[in-house]
């Protein structure tokens, strides 16, 4: 009866949620009017809604299993992707980056590379994005499935169906400003969620001291940050160079479902404080994911657990208490909802403003490409839905995504960092430094190398293609760099006029 | 070169990663004050940046000096 009874409570917490979640969408769908409303919020957006919702779209449930995961099998290691792999990135993402898609008034991180450089890039970059975004949204959906199936016995399709409609309807009714407001509402359940987690674990392990002196004696290593060259997974340097200096910078500065709720902004100001305050939640997601991997190798009795990714499961159905675990849960959802609703507002971003508008319908009114921008997000939510089932057959899948993901990471952020810092830097420059930074990726990863180093040297040698193809080709007219590039920003007063005069429409 | 690099002791990543930091806020700290509020309805303290990316650097030194 008892456990009936908990059932009930956990269930009611998660419809609860549904229907709150889907009630967003109809209170926002009248403020959106125009394109800009719906891709970039109206220009509207507070700083602190900026910043919540990055880190809710940053966060997804697969992050929660996987780092939980991380933590299990290797220690504290695993919040280096939330600690040196993120907070110096934004740093840097807010004070340099930021400022340069703001002033242009872009809708896209390849629309700017666009400007700066030449169309070529901007096409590689949105096509590349572009697909991988749509691509996430049909493993997000198979992950939201599995989790539903799992703990509420729904069927995998109709969880699917159903995480599709809920998330589906909030997006397209009310475009960015709808997901970032869920975003915000999201991530305050993550992290009620996650400090519930933490008060059971520390309760049960005899209090945080003790909890600590414990994991101490019996996993030494598990609590140091870095781990020995040798590691498989983090090696040290790998870390600082491939996670710190190449796969974060281009994470935070140049992922489009991440900068678009700064290109959102109601100022320059807010853009930037937006990222910079998500920093601070950022410092402590350790607490949500990695704490749980360090509860399970405490508490999990031996041969419990043969796969780290049942970390967190384990956690959550043997250590907390009915009620908690629904909350739990539903926090688990609103992790993958806040990712889903931002990759396809972003992806519908990207594909009707780099794509559709650029080459297929040029002279087309606003309201259409509204128009389209909904088509193109509700196609993007069938083509997940119909998508996601693949995601079975290739079990490795995510893991392929990830990888993928370094293809282009290293390359994208050479391209942006010389755009951004490198008056001299030419659209030849930025075309083959990102074209042969991809190839040499591609390659570099069929030789078997660690994504970590592939992502640096990817990084590396797109770099100095650039440098040396830029060198071998006439520099860009200074007209065509105002408001583009940091040094001509900074410096030159001509320049500055015509900067506040284009502002000044 | 791979010999020297396992070579080297795991204490240094830690003064590696400390000493990029440190960079980093001697960056910001040098970052102008009206770059920094550009934007800003007004010129209140608590909207200064560099405090805020000064606070999280400080932060990050802690964590990366105790584990």
């Amino acid at each position: 009866m008892k456990e009936v009874l908990a059932q009930h409570i956990d269930l009611f917490l998660i419809v609860v949620y549904l229907l709150a979640i889907f009630l967003f969408g109809v209170l926002f769908r009248e403020y959106v009017t125009s394109t800009e409303d719906y891709f970039l919020a109206g220009r509207a957006l507070p700083w602190w809604v900026i910043g919540m919702s990055i880190i809710g779209t940053n966060i997804g449930a697969y992050d929660y299993v996987g780092a939980a995961g991380g933590a299990y099998r290797f220690g504290i290691a695993q919040a280096n992707y939330e600690w040196l792999g993120a907070i110096p990135a934004m740093i840097v993402s807010a004070l340099i980056i930021i400022p340069y898609y703001w002033k242009n008034k872009v809708y896209t991180v390849p629309e700017y590379l666009g400007k700066r450089y030449k169309e070529g890039v901007r096409v590689i970059e949105a096509v590349i994005y572009g697909l991988f975004l749509v691509m996430l949204l049909g493993i997000f959906f198979w992950a939201s499935g599995i989790m539903l199936h799992t703990y509420l016995g729904w069927s995998i399709g109709f969880s699917i169906v159903v995480t599709a409609i809920v998330v589906g309807f909030y997006t397209i009714s009310g475009g960015l400003a709808a997901v970032a407001i869920t975003d915000v509402v999201q991530l305050g359940i993550m992290f009620v969620g996650g400090f519930a987690v933490a008060g059971v674990g520390f309760a049960k392990a005899g209090g945080v001291a003790k909890f600590f002196q414990t994991l101490k004696a019996a996993h030494p290593q598990h609590l140091k940050v870095f781990l020995p060259l040798n590691n498989p997974a983090y090696p040290w340097l790998g870390m600082i160079l491939g996670l710190g200096l190449v796969l974060s910078p281009a994470w935070w500065c140049a992922n489009q479902s991440i900068i678009q709720r700064a290109l959102g902004a109601r100022s320059e100001w807010d853009a930037r404080a937006g990222m910079m305050f998500a920093a601070f939640p950022k410092t402590l997601i350790p607490l949500l994911v990695v704490l749980p991997g360090f509860f399970a190798l405490m508490f999990a009795p031996s041969g419990a657990i043969n796969n780290p990714d049942q970390a967190l499961p384990w956690v959550v159905k043997n250590l907390l208490p009915p009620g908690i675990r629904g909350l739990v849960f539903v926090a688990f959802i609103a992790a993958l909802h806040s990712s889903v609703d931002s990759t396809l507002n972003s992806a519908a971003t990207l594909w009707t403003k780099d794509i559709y508008q650029k080459y297929i319908k040029r002279d087309g009114s606003d309201r259409h490409y509204l128009i389209m921008g909904r088509i193109l997000t509700f196609a993007f939510i069938i083509f997940g839905v119909a998508f996601a089932p693949f995601t079975e057959k290739f079990p490795g899948i995510y893991v392929a995504m990830q990888t993928l993901l370094s293809f282009f990471q290293g390359p994208t952020l050479a391209t942006l960092l010389l755009g951004v810092l490198w008056w001299r830097s030419t659209g030849w420059g930025g075309f083959w430094g990102l074209s042969l930074g991809v190839i040499i990726a591609v390659v570099l990863s069929a030789a078997g190398v660690n994504f970590l180093y592939v992502a640096w040297w990817s990084f590396v040698a797109s770099l100095l293609i650039n440098v040396v193809v830029s060198y071998l080709t006439p520099p860009e007219p200074p007209e065509k760099l105002r408001g583009l590039v940091y040094g001509f920003l900074e410096k030159d007063q001509e320049f500055k006029r015509a900067v506040e005069e284009r502002l000044n429409g | 070169m791979a010999e020297f690099l396992r070579s080297i002791p795991l204490f240094w990543a830690k003064v590696i990663s400390i000493f990029l930091y440190l960079l980093l806020a001697l960056w910001v700290i040098t970052r102008p004050r009206e770059f920094i509020y550009r934007g800003a309805p007004d010129g209140k303290g608590w909207r200064d940046l560099r405090w805020w990316a000064i606070t999280l650097i400080g932060i990050q030194i802690f964590l990366y000096l105790i584990f």
